[in-house]
């Protein structure tokens, strides 16, 4: 039986299970070994068309000499998730190659088994597993077909066995998924594949970088506030904070990181929220200006305010914050520190530098100084706008006189830059602002386009103080179309929704589903096990009592599963006229006239009345009963209740009187 | 390896074998009896979704989890399935098989279906052999087993074996049915001798006369009357195929004696006498057979020759 020859009928079924299967991965794998999947299934496809057998082995060897090296120089690792995917998708299509008998087939079946897991280690959404869980299916519908001996099964049967098998399987597999321990550590490091590309802000800002982002729908993350949200202007999400600036880019500057962030005294109320950040594979966490606690052990915050986790993030990740939207600094800025951040260089930009040194002798104070260069962004002919032109590397001279048109990142680069050459400490933050609320859910859904940069700067006796340049901007001067985005609390995205609010609401109604698919599902823990054991009642639960609440589930599962794949067994049940008959059947029985096996209704009730005289008229009478219901038109006069009823009311006597009267003689 | 396996499905049988001791056919498979193992397939994939479940665990990955964990439920399932596959199925088999030494045996298993299930790919393991069918939902069918035969003989089956696969492969679920079939192995028709009656003429008590010329009637064909004794002509006047009766087969029975085999190899002279007794059945000639401890009257028909032809086989079995 496995070593029987496969058709070509199998073999296409196979295949297209194989390739179901890799369409999941087709981003993240290489397309040359896609191609060479898709030839070695081509060619074994075509031998088999054609009536001929498997290529013999050394094809298999050359093949297999030629992709392994080069998957190996391509991964230099065969452990990673894509490399190990990679290398079991090559084997996959060699084995199809190879493919003769069923042995071939069930080994093949394994490996869709597993390349399937494995996009589901990469990726996370429903749909992802709704169309894995499908191409599992359709596999094992054609596993049932090619081990069926005799004749295959029909599509259609053996899909329904597959749909069926698996609606069987899904109470255990729930009852496991739900209870089953979950590791506090993985078992190993997992090997980090720079698997997806970092997404969002950089540690680099040069300009036109973010205003790409704002093109971008992509969700950076989500808020919950515990209780009302800060206004809009306060909303600002701290990202990376770059002090460093080359006349064109500004940098996150290496030197001089350690140490503990300055203490700030706190001002105005706290806000309590919930980060749900997605994966960016960068370091940071965003946190509402200014963070004061958090509850990720691991994450530190760096000495301009950062929350800075050990390890770029790959997989979505909650964090609970407290924040105070107004700080104070109680410490003076160190002499060092202050020199870093008065740092430019001095042989470019040189028109800034000269216009910083007129508005600072016209200006003394830093304060009137920062309202000047406002003013200035206000008062002259400043666009703010999505496509701003290339700036040479004078970047900075190049948008104040010339251009005089760009994005969030322009104004925030040149206000700091103008602060730093009129030799006000100044720095870049890049963050977030803003944020659309999602009213099903009630929390902040952040985009890509919500993405923001601003300056601060700092003022003796006030500290490091946001100012954000964009904001100075006059309305008029907001390119069409960008008028949503200057007030940051609503998109690009958003510009669309405005006018289309039915899109809109179905956009934020299909958020709120990914939401709490990313909450119940995806972020499914220790804690919610934990949640789960106390709905259930059971005081203080622990990893025991999860176990032993797994076993007990485990053999309710167990029960129910063999209850519904043995009840199938039972001879059909008889319909309740032919019990009711038995039942009457047994009455006499027990009256002392058993039925004999042969014997039919009419027959039975004959002899009966017979040997027992008194009993005659009412047997007879629930056997005509019987009779019509179960043999003759459905309009029998008779109803089934009837028939019952009189049956229920039989009870006859194990002996007459007269009997009893006559055997005593 | 293979050696270890067999050890231990012979332990297993003799068991089974104690612990039901013979079972009266027809009989109805209980789950009790039923056990079941994983193939090597199933063992694959049992270490295949061990890994998908760590790799799942570890990456902290609940989609990759749940994933697992429906597959190995559909394991699970399957396994249920596979044992469901032989529950309360009725098997029945013919408790007399004949055959000659030689050739095969063939064994008819009759499985009766009562449940609303489709039974697949039932095999049925009888000495060394094996037959497949399906049986379909509140049916009967027969699968038969054709096992080689080489000694004459009785031989007894004490147990046989009725096996599945279905569904997927991944397990096997079988039983053992300790049924009674005895096998009437008749010894391999040989020898070179004619018939007493035609070597030795005149010699005996019965008439000389050639039967062939005494036509006393007509009667049904049966297969393996020689041709010369159809009734063609019935034949070409549209009638049912019959052959042509005369007297002297009704009326002459032909002793086929073992003592006129004197001087032969045991086997061979059985051989010679199983020849005979195909022969003169062929023949339509009334045949009696007298072997040391047994002699068999003369008549004809299936059902004679099947007694000689037991005789022949359970020569020198001491249970008959």
């Amino acid at each position: 039986m496995i070593t029987e020859r496969v058709s070509y009928e199998q073999l296409l079924g196979i295949s297209g299970c194989l390739a179901l299967a890799l369409l999941a991965h087709v981003t993240t794998l290489p397309l040359w070994v896609l191609a060479i999947i898709g030839v070695c299934g081509l060619i074994r496809l075509w031998l088999a068309r054609s009536g001929r057998s498997a290529p013999p082995r050394g094809v298999l060897i050359i093949f297999a000499a030629l992709v392994m090296p080069l998957l190996f120089l391509r991964f230099r690792t065969f452990n990673g998730l894509v490399a190990g995917t990679a290398l079991l998708s090559a084997t996959a299509g060699l084995k199809l190659l190879e493919t003769k008998t069923q042995r071939d087939i069930y080994i093949i079946t394994l490996i869709i088994y597993f390349v399937s897991l494995a996009a589901l280690l990469e990726g996370d959404s429903f749909w992802l597993l709704a169309y894995l869980i499908g191409v599992c299916w359709l596999t094992t519908a054609t596993l049932l077909r090619a081990t069926s001996s005799g004749p295959a099964p029909g599509w259609r049967r053996s899909l329904r066995f597959g749909g069926r098998v698996l609606a069987q399987a899904l109470p255990l597999a729930l009852v496991f998924w739900l209870l089953f321990p979950r590791f506090a550590a993985p078992l190993w490091q997992v090997p980090n594949d720079s698997k997806t590309a970092a997404s969002g802000l950089s540690d680099t800002m040069s300009p036109g970088d973010i205003n790409q982002l704002a093109l971008s729908d992509e969700i950076a993350f989500r808020v919950r506030f515990d209780s009302a949200a800060p206004p809009s202007q306060e909303r600002y999400w701290r990202g990376p904070v770059l002090d460093h600036f080359d006349g064109h880019t500004w940098t996150r500057s290496t030197s001089g990181r350690g140490g503990t962030p300055p203490p700030l005294q706190p001002q105005g109320p706290a806000y309590r929220y919930t980060v749900m950040m997605e994966p960016h594979q960068h370091r940071w966490l965003f946190m509402l200006d200014w963070p004061s606690s958090w509850n990720q052990p691991r994450a530190e915050l760096s000495n301009d305010y950062t929350l800075m986790d050990p390890d770029p993030l790959s997989r979505p990740v909650d964090v609970v914050g407290t924040s105070y939207t107004h700080v104070q600094y109680s410490e003076p800025l160190k002499p060092r520190t202050r020199m870093r951040q008065l740092q430019q260089p001095q042989d470019r930009n040189p028109r800034t530098q000269q216009l910083a040194r007129e508005m600072r002798s016209a200006h003394p104070d830093d304060m009137e100084l920062v309202s000047a260069v406002l003013g200035m962004f206000r008062q002259q002919p400043f666009y703010y706008t999505l496509t701003p032109p290339k700036l040479s590397d004078n970047s900075v001279d190049g948008f104040l006189f010339d251009t005089k048109r760009g994005f969030c990142e322009h104004y925030a680069s040149a206000f700091a830059a103008l602060m730093r050459a009129a030799g006000i400490p100044a720095r870049v933050v890049t963050g977030y602002q803003g944020g659309t609320l999602n009213p099903y859910g009630d929390y902040w859904i952040l985009r890509q386009s919500d993405a923001h940069a601003w300056t601060e700067v700092w003022i003796d006796g006030r500290g490091w103080t946001r100012i954000d340049p964009t904001a100075a901007i006059a309305p008029e001067r907001v390119e069409s179309g960008l008028a949503d985005t200057v007030n940051a609390d609503d998109t690009l995205a958003s510009r669309w929704q405005r006018k289309t609010p039915w899109f809109a609401g179905a956009r934020l109604r299909l958020d709120l589903l990914r939401e709490i698919w990313r909450e119940r599902i995806l972020d499914f823990n220790q804690d919610s096990q934990r949640k789960l054991l106390e709905m259930l009642k059971i005081p203080e639960p622990d990893g025991q009592k999860l176990v032993m609440v797994l076993g007990a589930a485990m053999a309710l599962a167990f029960a129910w599963l063999t209850w519904q794949i043995h009840r199938g067994l039972a001879p059909p049940s008889k319909d309740v006229t032919a019990r009711t008959y038995a039942r009457l059947c047994a009455k006499l029985a027990a009256a002392g006239i058993a039925r004999k096996v042969h014997e039919g209704a009419e027959a039975y009730a004959m002899r009966v009345a017979q040997e027992r005289p008194d009993l005659a008229d009412r047997v007879m009478a629930l056997c005509r009963h019987y009779s019509s219901l179960r043999y003759a038109e459905p309009s029998a006069r008779i109803t089934l209740g009837q028939f019952q009823a009189g049956v229920r009311a039989f009870r006859p006597q194990v002996r007459p009187q007269g009997f009893r009267a006559s055997s005593r003689i | 390896m293979s050696s270890l396996r067999q050890a231990a499905t012979n332990q297993l049988r003799a068991w089974a074998m104690r612990r039901h001791g013979r079972d009266s056919l027809p009989i109805s498979i209980h789950r009790r009896r039923i056990y079941l193992l994983p193939t090597r397939f199933g063992v694959m994939l049992g270490v295949i979704l061990g890994a998908m479940m760590i790799a799942g665990l570890n990456y902290n990955s609940n989609l990759a989890l749940g994933f697992a964990f429906l597959m190995s439920s559909m394991a699970v399932v399957i396994m249920h399935h596979c044992n469901r596959n032989l529950q309360r199925l009725s098997v029945d088999v013919t408790p007399e098989v004949d055959a000659f030494a030689g050739r095969e045996a063939t064994f008819e298993f009759e499985l009766r279906n009562g449940s609303n299930l489709d039974r697949r790919d039932i095999e049925v393991r009888c000495l060394s052999a094996a037959g497949m069918g399906n049986v379909a939902a509140q049916e009967s069918g027969t699968i038969e087993v054709i096992a080689p035969v080489a000694q004459r003989g009785v031989t007894r089956v004490n147990q046989f074996e009725l096996r599945t696969r279905y569904p997927f492969g991944w397990f096997y679920a079988w039983t053992y049915v300790q049924g009674l079939i005895t096998i009437y192995v008749a010894p391999s028709p040989a020898g070179t001798k004619t018939l007493p009656s035609a070597g030795a003429k005149g010699s005996g008590t019965h008439s000389e006369a050639r039967g062939e010329e005494d036509f006393s009637g007509l009667r049904a064909y049966e297969p393996g009357v020689p041709l010369k004794h159809m009734a063609w002509k019935v034949l070409a006047r549209g009638g049912e195929p019959a052959v042509r009766n005369y007297s002297s087969l009704a009326a002459q029975p032909e002793w086929l004696e073992w003592s006129v085999l004197e001087g032969m190899d045991l086997e061979a002279r059985l051989s010679q006498l199983c020849l005979w007794v195909l022969e003169s059945d062929g023949a339509q000639r009334p045949y009696g057979l007298r072997i040391p401890g047994r002699e068999i009257a003369p008549s004809g028909g299936a059902a004679h020759r099947f007694a000689c032809l037991r005789a022949l086989a359970a020569f020198g079995d001491g249970e008959t």
